[in-house]
């Protein structure tokens, strides 16, 4: 496995003296991998994705119903503070529908919704709304907006009763992990992708990957687990140890949500597997932590602020009838051995980001010049 | 409801009462089904599940379910059910982490506290049971759904990582012939608590007490002393699981370990059906834990989806526990 400092070795190497590479192709792979990595390493810069518009006149009798897919996982008490900083600024009525996770709750929030006239539902942080399919039609027909937010790839398409979505670039994820193991292995990669077929984005998530992977490098093994989320930990550690054992030249493993990292950890422990690298994808604070402490690899993170920012954006968009953008420009940003200090100590969820985004959609509309 | 044993099955007795060759081979169908299923991976893939580190990774693997299993089977002993040792696992994994890393108590401390606190919810689940005279389910489950709560307030809904290495260490990095010493500790609480069943008067209590509360009642043995001593135990040896659970993974989340609450009532079904076929024990539900944990490996191994993973667990738990019955002449065994 590569360190950082090998790395910034290679990618020196790579561009004073390509020709002491084994072959072209590898050095052309390897300088497209670097070249990916690079480009998220510096702290994003806003780039509006849409039309400026006046928010606060349009927003002004407004009002905006989010129901989360749990008030208990920390990702969506984030997002969810967010997008309510972000209503406040513009100044329109935002209500989040605390629950726990239960769908009968998240039918009481529809209905809710419906009841008290608000003019948008929106499901947020990983909630299908095809899990609430009758009920999100039923908001639909009564005249109100629905909206989903951090929930589908940018290639996805969304379920047909849905407005607008505010979707992320779960693709470019993949495509960064799958640079960041070929490097990391110096373009010999033998991974092993660890995904959730039954969350949404999963799908174009791990195909990216897949595809990055057989682009850089055509002859390089890869193997896919599919763990359910309710089964992580009682399967991702016996299923990495399988396959650590089934294949001892294994040396990279990418748990697409980083939140598998925990139970990865143990296997390559059992397994005596410690030189085996590991990069995910979330920026959730625990395991930055576990990238300071050298436990994990690489994490890339995403800005929550940003994100929520982002996703009112998308909901302004549908309410006042303009066209949401495909993307949204939520940036994602490598956090190594190097640089993941700055993500704090103990990492929380917003640090590390920059706050460009801030006047960037204040600006957006028009809320200052 | 009460989780009885019918008594013409009994093991221990009738252990002394001359060979049957039926009676062996149920006792041992198990063990044996164990090795079967052992030998066929091992010659599907002779290069890598006959190797050292592949068994002893299995071994080392299982820990945190084998004394998980090992609780709940104290109060299903003596008829009980706990239905919250999950959630202590969870608690007491998730104390240790933010005890030891968020308020700097240190490792040791946080271990010796957080198994005090295992006695306490034990003692509570007891209090609720005896005195109030409510079904252990209904407690059980309460108390359980409490200790989410207090999971979660502790930790603020986040995971916890960066538990000392000093604790890693003694779980999951320190070995001995290779393994892991969590799977020692693991097999010494299943040894121990074998010892305690058959050789001590405190252990036959609770087999009595188990077996018929009324007679165990009139033969002068404090039946409510000895449930209340189960739940203990189990509330102690839950949040011993959980603390391995927080070595294996160096973190504690507040919500995954919940999971491993219906293996460790499918392992201790399964040992139910084995050395002492009828009778929960601890060196059958040992049995059951490794039995399940070879065929998800070798499934694995050789590529099999995860549904068929579910497939072989549910189905082996009816198929073990049905021919077990075929064998006993389909005697009911009175789980309620």
């Amino acid at each position: 496995m590569m360190t950082t400092q090998k790395l910034t070795l290679t990618a020196a190497a790579l561009m004073a003296a390509p020709a002491l590479l084994p072959s072209s192709a590898v050095a052309d792979a390897m300088s497209d991998a670097l070249a990916v990595i690079e480009a998220h390493r510096e702290i994003p810069t806003f780039e509006a994705q849409g039309a400026p518009f006046d928010a606060k006149a349009c927003m002004a009798d407004k009002s905006v119903f989010s129901i989360p897919v749990s008030m208990a996982i920390p990702f969506n008490v984030e997002l969810q503070k967010a997008m309510k900083r972000a209503a406040a600024d513009v100044g329109f009525t935002y209500t989040t529908w605390e629950n726990q996770g239960a769908s009968d709750t998240w039918i009481q929030g529809v209905n809710q919704a419906i009841a008290q006239g608000y003019d948008l539902v929106d499901v947020a942080g990983g909630l299908n709304p095809e899990m609430l399919g009758p009920q999100l039609r039923e908001a639909s027909e009564a005249g109100l907006k629905v909206t989903t937010s951090h929930l589908y790839d940018e290639s996805q398409e969304q379920a047909d009763f849905v407005d607008g979505s505010a979707k992320v670039d779960f693709r470019g994820a993949g495509e960064l992990l799958a640079a960041w193991a070929f490097v990391e292995t110096e373009g010999k990669p033998n991974v092993l992708i660890i995904g959730s077929d039954d969350v949404l984005p999963t799908g174009p998530f791990v195909e990216q990957i897949q595809k990055s992977l057989s682009e850089y490098c055509p002859d390089c093994k890869q193997e896919y687990l599919n763990v359910p989320v309710n089964e992580w930990a009682t399967r991702i550690q016996s299923g990495t140890q399988s396959a650590l054992l089934s294949d001892p030249g294994l040396n990279y493993i990418l748990p697409i949500y980083d939140s598998m990292t925990q139970f990865v950890t143990p296997a390559l422990r059992i397994a005596g597997a410690t030189d085996v690298g590991m990069a995910s994808f979330n920026g959730t604070p625990f395991v930055l932590d576990m990238v300071r402490e050298g436990t994990v690899q690489m994490n890339i993170g995403e800005s929550l602020g940003w994100a929520g920012y982002a996703a009112v954006d998308a909901q302004m968009r549908t309410l006042c009838g303009l066209e949401v953008p495909e993307t949204l420009g939520i940036p994602l940003l490598v956090f190594d051995a190097e640089n993941v200090e700055t993500a704090g100590v103990p990492a929380d969820f917003d640090s590390g980001y920059g706050d460009t985004h801030l006047a960037g959609f204040r600006k957006l509309w028009g809320l200052e010049d | 409801m009460s989780v009885t044993d019918n008594p013409q099955s009994s093991g221990a007795r009738s252990a002394f009462s001359g060979f049957s060759l039926k009676r062996e081979a149920e006792r041992y169908a198990l063990v044996l089904a164990w090795l079967a299923l052992f030998c066929v991976f091992g010659a599907m893939l002779p290069e890598t599940f006959l190797k050292w580190r592949t068994i002893s990774s299995m071994l080392g693997s299982q820990a945190v379910l084998v004394v998980l299993a090992l609780a709940i089977l104290v109060p299903l002993t003596s008829g009980d059910f706990d239905l919250s040792a999950a959630s202590a696992l969870v608690f007491g994994a998730m104390f240790v982490a933010v005890s030891d890393v968020n308020w700097g108590w240190g490792v040791g401390w946080s271990v010796v506290v957080v198994l005090v606190i295992g006695a306490l919810i034990g003692a509570v689940n007891a209090f609720f049971v005896l005195y109030f005279r409510i079904h252990s389910l209904i407690v059980t489950l309460g108390l359980g759904t409490f200790l989410n709560g207090m999971t979660l307030w502790i930790s603020d809904s986040r995971t916890v990582a960066g538990v000392s290495m000093d604790l890693v260490e003694v779980v999951v990095i320190q070995r001995l012939f290779g393994v892991p010493l969590a799977f020692y500790y693991g097999l010494a609480v299943a040894l121990i608590m074998w010892w305690a069943l058959e050789y001590t008067i405190a252990g036959r209590k609770l087999l009595f007490v188990g077996r018929g509360r009324e007679v165990a009642r009139l033969n002068g043995i404090s039946v409510d002393r000895v449930r209340a001593m189960s739940f203990v135990s189990s509330g102690v040896l839950s949040v011993l699981a959980g603390v391995l659970y927080a070595g294996m993974t160096g973190s504690a989340d507040p919500t995954s370990g919940l999971s491993l609450l219906l293996p460790a009532f499918a392992a201790a079904f399964l040992g139910a059906t084995a050395i002492y076929p009828g009778r929960f024990n601890p060196i059958g539900t040992l049995v059951g834990v490794y039995f399940l944990i070879t065929g998800i490996t070798g499934l694995t191994m050789l590529g099999a989806d995860a549904f068929v993973q579910s497939l072989f667990y549910g189905g082996a738990l009816i198929v073990a526990v049905s021919l077990s019955q075929l064998v006993r002449k389909r005697q009911p065994q009175n789980f309620g």
